[in-house]
């Protein structure tokens, strides 16, 4: 694994503008991806991002995988209009709770705030053996579970 | 947030002219609401396309209506009403147990003790429970006895307990079946208990235990209708027993083998003619598995009612891993698997009820549109089918209703840790989902594991499915999928002028070719993947005999389904059952010897695993799936051959095919289908259009595919993460046009319909739909061709 970039380094910083660009640049499409549409909000060409670099690709896949107790996650409060992040409770028949007061008038826009959010909450050391705990050995990651 | 405070559903899918429909609605809150009959056009609010379209159709039951609320008890039980011989004094109770959530969370939605095998409520009666903190415990009135020992969650253990009513002694056992080496000893627990057991009207009961009985509205929607259950059980019991005499642990393990009706020289070993006197009941999970009675086979016969539809043809204490079909291994398949979100009818009351007229409604998609002073809105799509003999047009849309099903209230983004992965952003959650978040009591998908954590392999449309909504973006796209994305083609057929009538997979299912073969052209929704054995048995006839098949999607003819008889008595396809066997793309893993559908018996799992590869249908089969963005396509050489070449006038050569839309942004995305005349394509198909190379790595190759986990799987770099447009000719005059995308009909309605994915279509719906078989192809057509004899260019260079 590589350990998620220090805060306040380069590294990090190029990470968060590349974020950016590509959430920007994805605005109006139909869908999303870290990528950059050569012609914003049209996915006929798409450069950049995951595609091209590493370090953000792999940060990504290790937020993406985290289990889903406390995990970010949009919820769409206006059709069409205005989304909020919210927080998995992880138990069955406990809804997701909203973890502030922002809205959204753009579904493309709350991707980047929670790529920041979650920056800030993953130790650079995240999923290494420091970070050990019974419930590896028990399937508490709920990965290949639905 | 978010409480949807309408919600409803409808008594069927589709409804001939001239028959009645009924409405079910829950209304909880506003004192009345109003009901209107709308025509479906558009459900997609994406401001890039034509925005949300409906089209009011004047009908007897518009109107305004009292609400009330209606609740779902949710939760798989067994019930046998009330009878004398239940009123023991003293008895044993017995069975094996392997609990799935013993211990639950405090706030886990259900949090509490776990009925087992009861005959109490109120304090009142005898009953064996799982505790809530997990204990085995036995509840005499108002005593409880533990174990003080957790059960461990996943693993067969045999419980029982009895009671002496003249010495008031209580034994407790725990008999974990695997013991590791640190394991503690469990003892039974013994006791003394002076009283005398009082008893209560209320009906006996496996995996719950009765709360109360009352004549208020909302237990109206239980069964039996009054009768609150609770304490629903997640896991499998195997062999219940109840004895009226405390028995010896001797006594016991010959009760294992239950009832042995018939005892005679030659057959039926068992527990003795003295020992069989004590049996009350003794049900035998392994006795009609394809029904939902489970079947006492002792001396009463207190047959007890499955309610809810819990999972069936699960592998017993008993089963050694020899035999894997249920059929012929019937008392290794002793296990019900119940779980506390099952669900297989909301029993609500109908509040609205319409009289399709026979005359002057066209065959189309309709919605009961249900909405409040107070801003509560909600929408139950059904579909008027003409009866057969009375098509409206040459043009029919089959709605892929069992896939609809398949996806029904589908939680994935709340429940699963991994679900980022493959959608590549994070989820967008709508106010359907999180209502779902919180009404766990209104049943999963069959994408979703149950709250116990094992697989949902059973979906019933006996309830409100809030997936099959207009307005609804599904987290897996961010953009409509399967409901509302059908409604682009709707708003295409519409906005282009076109005759069509409308049929569900279930209409196909039951009334075979006969329900096809008056149409000239079937069209298919944009993801038909889950179907009956029957419904392509009809397609394959049909396209056999002169019929032109339009398959406007992609991942169809994947899943093996099958409607569960034991519901035909309350309408066609209630239920419909899939089991996610050894491969596809599964959500859920079915457990070893559980392959097999407890309503048909049939082996589950992928129709290519039966012999009946994907790509036999339509020519094309699913490669890959991504979920990010979507691409277009590029033309080939094949879309120059004259065979097909009529398709693209009006398209150049090289413009890109799709690069716009309302799904992806494009028309090649989320799953796609390619030509593969090895694993089906007829030989001769033609792949007129590709969009290999262009896919994002968020695109994967199937895992059916490949046997060796490996890199280089995804878009960017793997040959068959691409999809291919197709089409071949089948027998006398027919023919299938196959676009092989999900996200295809999402590029439809772009530009007000003016785009060249709209030309492309309209080119081979105005071909398919002429009356006659189709133009025979060039004679130089005709000709032997095999299915592996090409050497690639490419490779023949290199030689």
């Amino acid at each position: 694994m590589i350990p998620i970039p220090k805060k306040g380094t380069p590294e990090r910083e190029a990470l968060i503008r590349e974020h950016r660009e590509c959430v920007d640049s994805m605005k109006g499409v139909a869908g999303f991806s870290v990528l950059k549409c050569e012609t914003p909000g049209d996915t006929t060409i798409v450069t950049g991002g995951v595609h091209e670099n590493p370090v953000l690709r792999r940060v990504l896949l290790r937020m993406r995988g985290e289990s889903p107790k406390g995990k970010l996650v949009v919820i769409c409060t206006k059709v069409d209009a205005e989304w909020r992040i919210g927080r998995l409770s992880g138990i069955r028949g406990v809804p997701p709770e909203f973890v502030n007061d922002k809205v959204y008038t753009d579904e493309q826009e709350i991707q980047h705030d929670i790529f920041l959010m979650r920056l800030e909450e993953m130790p650079e050391t995240a999923g290494m053996p420091e970070h050990f705990a019974e419930g590896w050995k028990r399937r508490d990651d709920n990965w290949p579970v639905t | 947030m978010c409480a949807m405070r309408l919600t409803g559903y409808a008594e069927k899918f589709s409804v001939h002219p001239g028959d009645k429909i009924k409405f079910y609605v829950n209304c909880d809150g506003p004192a009345e609401f109003k009901a209107e009959v709308v025509q479906m056009i558009n459900g997609d609010t994406n401001p890039r396309g034509p925005g949300f379209i409906e089209k009011p159709i004047a009908a007897a039951c518009n109107g305004t209506y009292k609400g009330r609320k209606q609740i779902i008890h949710g939760g798989s039980y067994g019930y046998a009403a009330d009878a004398p011989q239940f009123h023991v004094e003293s008895f044993t109770l017995q069975c094996w147990v392997w609990p799935t959530t013993p211990k639950t969370h405090p706030r886990y939605w259900k949090h509490g003790a776990q009925g087992l095998v009861t005959k109490w409520s109120q304090g009142k009666g005898y009953g064996l429970f799982l505790n809530e903190e997990g204990q085995v415990e036995l509840r005499i009135n108002g005593h409880k006895i533990t174990t003080g020992v957790p059960i461990r969650d996943h693993a067969w253990h045999f419980v029982a307990a009895s009671f002496d009513a003249a010495t008031g002694e209580v034994v407790l056992y725990h008999e974990p079946q695997i013991v590791y080496a640190l394991d503690p000893v469990i003892e039974p627990v013994k006791t003394v208990i002076k009283t005398k057991v009082e008893h209560s009207a209320a009906p006996v009961a496996l995996a719950a235990y009765v709360d109360r009985m009352d004549d208020s509205p909302l237990a109206k929607s239980s069964l039996p209708a009054g009768v609150w259950f609770t304490g629903k059980y997640n896991g499998k019991i195997d062999s219940p027993r109840i004895c009226n005499k405390a028995l010896s642990r001797f006594e016991i393990e010959q009760m294992k083998a239950g009832a042995q009706p018939g005892l005679t020289e030659r057959r039926n070993s068992g527990p003795t003619g003295a020992l069989s006197e004590t049996i009350v009941a003794a049900w035998d999970f392994w006795d009609g598995i394809d029904t939902i009675v489970a079947k006492d086979n002792g001396p009463y016969r207190f047959d007890a009612q499955l309610v809810n539809c819990p999972t069936r043809a699960m592998t017993g204490y008993n089963w050694a891993g020899e035999n894997f079909d249920w059929k012929y291994a019937k008392k290794e398949y002793g296990a019900i698997h119940f779980h506390d979100d099952d669900v297989d009818n909301a029993r609500w009351e109908a509040d609205v009820e319409w009289s399709v007229p026979e005359e002057g409604i066209k065959s189309r998609f309709y919605a009961l549109k249900l909405t409040t002073s107070e801003g509560d809105e909600d929408y139950i799509p059904f579909w008027v089918v003409p009866r057969i003999g009375k098509e409206q047009s040459k043009i029919a849309v089959m709605v892929p209703t069992i896939s609809y099903m398949a996806y029904a209230n589908e939680h994935v983004a709340c429940n699963a840790g991994g679900a980022e992965l493959f959608v590549y952003r994070v989820p967008i959650m709508q106010q359907q989902n999180m209502f779902l978040a919180e009404h766990r009591e209104y049943g999963g998908s069959i994408y979703d594991t149950h709250t116990d954590g094992s697989g949902i392999c059973l979906s019933s449309r006996l309830r409100p499915i809030l997936s099959i909504r207009p307005k609804y973006d599904h987290f897996l796209a961010q953009a409509p999928w399967q409901y509302p994305a059908d409604l682009h083609l709707v708003y295409w057929l519409e906005t282009m002028g076109y005759e069509y009538d409308v049929f569900t997979d279930e209409d196909v299912t039951y009334d075979g070719l006969a329900r096809l073969e008056n149409y000239n052209v079937i069209i298919t929704g944009s993801h038909p993947e889950h179907n009956s054995g029957p419904q392509l048995d009809a397609l394959h006839n049909y396209t056999q005999r002169g019929g032109r098949l339009m398959y406007m999607g992609a991942d169809a003819w994947y899943w093996v389904h099958s409607y569960h008889p034991a519901y035909d008595g309350i309408g066609r396809g209630v239920i419909t059952e899939m089991r996610r066997c050894e491969s596809g793309i599964r959500t859920w893993r079915a457990d070893p010897g559980e392959y097999y559908h407890q309503g048909t018996g049939e082996l589950g799992g992928m129709w290519r695993f039966r012999g009946r590869y994907l790509h036999s249908v339509a020519g094309v089969g699913m490669s890959s799936e991504g979920f990010d963005i979507s691409s277009y396509f590029s033309r080939t050489p094949d879309s120059l051959d004259p065979r097909v070449s009529w398709a693209f006038e009006g398209i150049s050569y090289d413009e890109p095919l799709g690069n716009f839309g309302l799904v992806g942004g494009g028309a090649a995305g989320l799953e796609l289908d390619i030509v593969d005349t090895m694993l089906g394509s007829p030989p001769h198909t033609l792949a007129v259009a590709t969009s290999a190379g262009r896919h994002t790595e968020a695109y994967l190759l199937v895992m059916e595919d490949f046997g060796f986990n490996q890199q280089g799987l995804d878009g960017t770099v793997h040959p068959r993460v691409r999809a291919d447009i197709a089409y071949h000719e089948t027998p006398n005059g027919g023919a299938a046009f196959s676009f092989s995308s999900i996200a295809f009909c999402g590029s439809l309605p772009w530009n007000n319909c003016q785009n060249n994915i709209s030309t492309l279509v309209k080119n081979v719906l105005d071909r398919f739909s002429a009356d006659g078989p189709l133009p025979p192809p060039p004679a130089d057509a005709i000709r032997h061709r095999g299915r592996a004899d090409y050497e690639s260019p490419a490779l023949a260079q290199r030689g």
